[in-house]
């Protein structure tokens, strides 16, 4: 393989390694007020894609859509919260959070009757005709895969470091009972994080939709590289996870070609694995000292 | 012997039922269902070994049902095994795997545990589908019985063997969680931290625990690829994952026969979800049972409205959906989340836990009587103490990092002493505790017990070697009986090997370390309520609990922190007289207090400390006359001769 195949193969990865980077920052952005993980965040993210792609049938235009896509993707993330996992939380058992699931299964046999199990394309007026940079094609969708998923993040950790109520979200990850005391609703900021992780789900959604399709199937295949993505670099790094990310996205595409398309998902799995064994906060987290 | 009567009773007429289902079956199809029932059984309890009592979310299983299936056809396939050979080899890989998944996975809590299982069974399936040179791949794996011990298996037989296995499996779990360790799977549930202090280990026996589910999905694996002498990987899935967990969680979770309903329920359910009629009837039933208890909870104020109304929700989308839906089987994951959803909100223990309280009520079978105490001459041996450090601290640092929590302590206990830690909040009492009981790594110097090497590495470590600590935030297994709590940390040598155990002959002993835990429970006052939950204990009496299981490791040091806070006055009197005890069997006591009338009483040396360093160190006397001290506490130059004063 020469060197520019293999660089076009490593860059188109890691364009497609954002997207997982996108979805683990949802996963992030939940574990940081109350240390639970939506189980479901696949099906948000299927199910919101799937839904934009109806309001576009409707004739609405992609302006419009977008905006339609990630109040349907923030609703969603808080129907999560109060059907799944406020009662985990309330527990402060984690075999609760076993209800993520259960309503991650209903979303996805829903979806599947209502929109059929195949993947359908999914409309964009951003072009898709490549461009060379220095002789690898990069598409404009790829561009604005990027851009949507970086801009979001920054907007995010902009919020979260700069507004009062970012740092009452923080306030709350930092010591849920403190904050409590210092009058910050837990409550609100945990149903927050998930309003902003359902967005930042329905965004990933819309924004690869229209390079990978869209249906029922593409929720398991992409949460789990965004699972492995947020574990390898810790569920506390949002920096970390665009690195893994691109780094996954890349080496999963060289794993396909060079090994065969079937093995696709390994890499991620096996990396998740490996981590757990060498480095069990993550390659940018940091580890947590048990009190007694 | 009534309860033994009624619970083995009850076990072993299940078992003849079933066993005489097939002589009235006749169709290949049915006892094809009946055949499965035993094999989800062995599965699913596999399965709640670590949902149920480890706690942990194992989207896992259905990798090691695959890998077992396939394990055990390739080698009936390729090598010749037989049937019994396959299953054994099928469990033994089944082991192997869940050990060397366990290892890493285990190291974390919670979701990333989770994700660790789902990222395994996502990899077996492709290995499965991918390996075509060895499994077919998608097309698949057709193959014929293997004979079992030269003979072949009518189909019937084949079932009678399943059930066989099923029945092995379920008396050998039985013992297994009537002993030390299905203790030790409760105590690790409710305190991770004082079941590793205790020297039982909750890593180990997590991973062991684990191992051991996995090792069941294998060998249920091999049953299930025997039974259908056809596998695809595309079996294996996220789907087939759902099922069983619903499967346990329905059926009830840490219950041998909650596994047994679960499977039952995971076998009847697509026939019933394929039968119009039968789905509608069942559906309507569940909503009413849920509207029935849905109300009463609402009316009791029992529990919050949410979760009195989501299983009504729930149910009545059910039955809404048996009525209006074209086909009920496209909805049939939608189906078992309703289902699912409604049973974990509404009925946490799930079927059989529901029935067991019900019945429970109803059939009050009396526990077994519990053996006269032991001498505490016995429980708690006397130790001759020998001259010289029973422990010494050198240049100990631990920084959290830019805290200075302990920045450079050196001291050391003599043996059979009672020595005194003091110091102002925040001066490293806890630190320093924390660090000479394994708990946290030293940043640099050293922690040398006598006898052992220095720097312990970890809780288990410390425990095994002669440290014994209570918890100033008390830590019991508040799930476990007053009794239970001393029973896991005993280490009397009364202790059953693990294969005794197993084949349900570890009462004796049993009986022997019981008596012993009763009279060290005696010693503290506690032997009135052996039976109850710990939980349930008034807080001073959990203080003297704490003490008591502290005990049961016969320590050679011992380490109270502070045992007398919280506690009245005439039981701050009592404590000091079992401290005198404890003295008197030659342990050595480390006592962190701030009751400073306590420590004057007891102590024979008492080190200060102040700001992680240490401020002074004699007998308590010339201590509480120190200037430095008095400064450290009143934070003015000190009066001497102020010695009233309880700082």
């Amino acid at each position: 393989m020469d060197i520019l195949s293999f660089g076009q193969l490593v860059v188109s990865g890691a364009f497609m390694g954002l997207v997982y980077a996108l979805i683990a920052y949802g996963f992030q952005l939940t574990y940081a007020t109350s240390r639970t993980t939506n189980f479901g965040q696949g099906e948000l993210v299927t199910a919101s894609a799937l839904v934009a792609l109806s309001i576009t049938h409707l004739g609405l235009p992609y302006g419009l859509m977008l905006p339609c896509g990630l109040g349907f993707g923030a609703l969603a993330g808080l129907a999560m919260e109060r059907t799944a996992v406020r009662i985990a939380l309330q527990e402060k058992s984690e075999g609760w959070i076993m209800l993520t699931i259960i309503v991650g299964l209903f979303i996805h046999s829903t979806c599947e009757n209502i929109w059929g199990q195949a993947d359908r394309p999914f409309p964009t007026p951003i072009p898709s005709e490549a461009f060379q940079v220095l002789g690898i094609a990069i598409t404009p969708l790829e561009l604005s895969v990027a851009l949507g998923a970086l801009g979001v993040m920054g907007l995010i950790e902009l919020f979260k470091r700069r507004t009062l109520l970012g740092k009452a979200v923080q306030a709350v990850a930092a010591d849920p009972e403190a904050a409590g005391l210092m009058g910050i609703s837990a409550r609100r900021a945990v149903m927050l994080s998930y309003a902003l992780s359902g967005m930042v789900a329905a965004l990933a959604g819309i924004l690869v939709a229209p390079i990978t399709t869209v249906g029922p199937p593409m929720a398991s295949g992409l949460v789990l590289k965004a699972f492995s993505v947020a574990v390898v670099a810790g569920l506390d790094s949002g920096f970390g996870a665009i690195l893994v990310g691109m780094f996954l996205g890349g080496l999963e595409n060289l794993t396909s070609f060079l090994v065969g398309s079937g093995w696709r998902e390994t890499p991620g799995l096996a990396l998740l694995i490996l981590t757990l064994a060498v480095r069990p906060n993550g390659l940018f987290g940091r580890a947590a000292i048990r009190k007694v | 012997m009534r309860r033994f009567l009624f619970l083995r009773g009850a076990e072993a007429l299940a078992l003849a039922l079933l066993a005489a289902l097939p002589l009235a079956v006749h169709t290949p199809y049915a006892l094809g269902l009946l055949t499965l029932l035993p094999i989800y059984g062995v599965l699913l309890i596999g399965l709640d070994v670590s949902v149920g009592y480890l706690g942990l979310i194992n989207l896992g299983q259905v990798g090691f049902l695959g890998l077992g299936a396939y394990t055990a056809a390739l080698l009936a396939i390729r090598l010749g095994w037989g049937l019994l050979a396959s299953l054994a080899a099928a469990s033994g890989a089944g082991l192997a795997l869940g050990c060397l998944l366990a290892l890493p996975a285990l190291r974390l809590q919670g979701p990333p545990f989770a994700l660790a299982t789902l990222s395994f069974s996502a990899l077996a399936a492709t290995a499965l589908n991918e390996l075509e040179g060895l499994t077919g791949g998608a097309r698949g794996l057709s193959f014929t019985h293997p004979a079992c011990l030269g003979a072949a298996l009518e189909p019937r037989a084949f079932f009678w063997l399943c059930l066989a296995v099923l029945a092995l499996v379920w008396t050998a779990m039985r013992n297994l969680l009537a002993g030390h360790p299905g203790r030790a799977f409760e105590a690790l549930r409710d305190s991770p931290i004082a079941t590793d202090a205790m020297g039982v280990g909750s890593y180990r026996h997590k991973v062991a625990g684990f191992a051991l589910g996995s090792a069941l999905g294998s060998l249920a694996g091999g049953l299930y690829a025997f039974q259908f002498q056809h596998l695809q990987p595309q079996v294996f899935t996220h789907e087939f994952m759902a099922v069983l967990l619903l499967g346990v969680i329905l059926g009830g979770r840490r219950s041998l026969w909650g596994a047994l309903a679960g499977a039952t329920v995971v076998v009847l359910l697509p026939n019933l979800l394929s039968v119009r009629p039968v789905f509608s009837v069942l559906a309507g039933a569940g909503l009413l049972a849920s509207l029935v208890a849905g109300v009463r909870r609402l009316r009791r104020r029992t529990v919050d409205p949410f979760r009195a109304l989501a299983p009504i929700c729930a149910t009545a989308l059910l039955a809404a959906g048996a009525l209006l839906a074209r086909r009920t089987e496209d909805w049939r994951l939608a189906v078992f989340a309703l289902i699912l959803f409604a049973v974990v909100v509404g009925l946490p223990d799930g079927l059989m836990g529901f029935a067991a309280r019900s019945l429970g009520g109803m059939l009050r079978v009396p526990p077994p009587p519990l053996p006269a105490p032991a001498s505490l001459e016995q429980a708690l041996p006397l130790r001759l103490p020998a001259p010289g450090a029973v422990l010494e601290v050198e240049e100990l640092r631990r920084h959290f990092g830019g805290v200075k929590a302990v920045d450079g302590i050196t001291f050391a206990i003599q043996d059979g002493a009672i020595h005194g830690l003091i110091g102002p909040n925040g001066s490293g009492k806890s630190t320093l505790v924390n660090v000479v009981s394994g708990l946290y790594p030293p940043s640099s110097g050293r922690v040398r017990l006598r006898g052992a090497r220095a720097n312990l590495p970890g809780l288990v470590a410390a425990a095994r070697a002669g440290i014994a600590r209570t918890f100033q935030n008390l830590e019991l297994f508040g799930g476990l009986s007053v009794l239970d709590n001393v029973m896991v940390g005993l280490n009397s040598g009364f202790r059953q090997p693990l294969a005794l155990t197993v084949a349900g002959l570890g009462e004796p002993g049993e009986r022997r370390a019981q008596a012993d835990a009763l009279a060290l429970l005696a010693f503290v006052g506690l032997e009135g309520q052996a039976r109850e939950r710990a939980r349930d204990l008034p807080s001073g009496a959990q203080r003297f609990l704490e003490l008591a299981r502290a005990l049961a490791r016969r320590p050679s040091l011992l380490i109270l922190d502070e045992p007398a806070a919280g506690l009245a006055l005439p039981d701050v009197r009592r404590l000091i007289g079992m401290i005198r005890t404890i003295h008197q069997r030659g342990i050595t006591v480390l006592l962190i207090e701030h009751h400073m009338d306590v420590v004057t009483e007891l102590c024979h040396r008492v080190t200060v400390l102040d700001g992680g360093r240490l401020l002074a160190e004699g007998p308590p006397e010339a201590v509480k006359r120190d200037p430095r001290v008095l400064e450290a506490y009143l934070g003015l130059p000190g009066e001497p001769g102020n010695g009233e004063g309880t700082p």
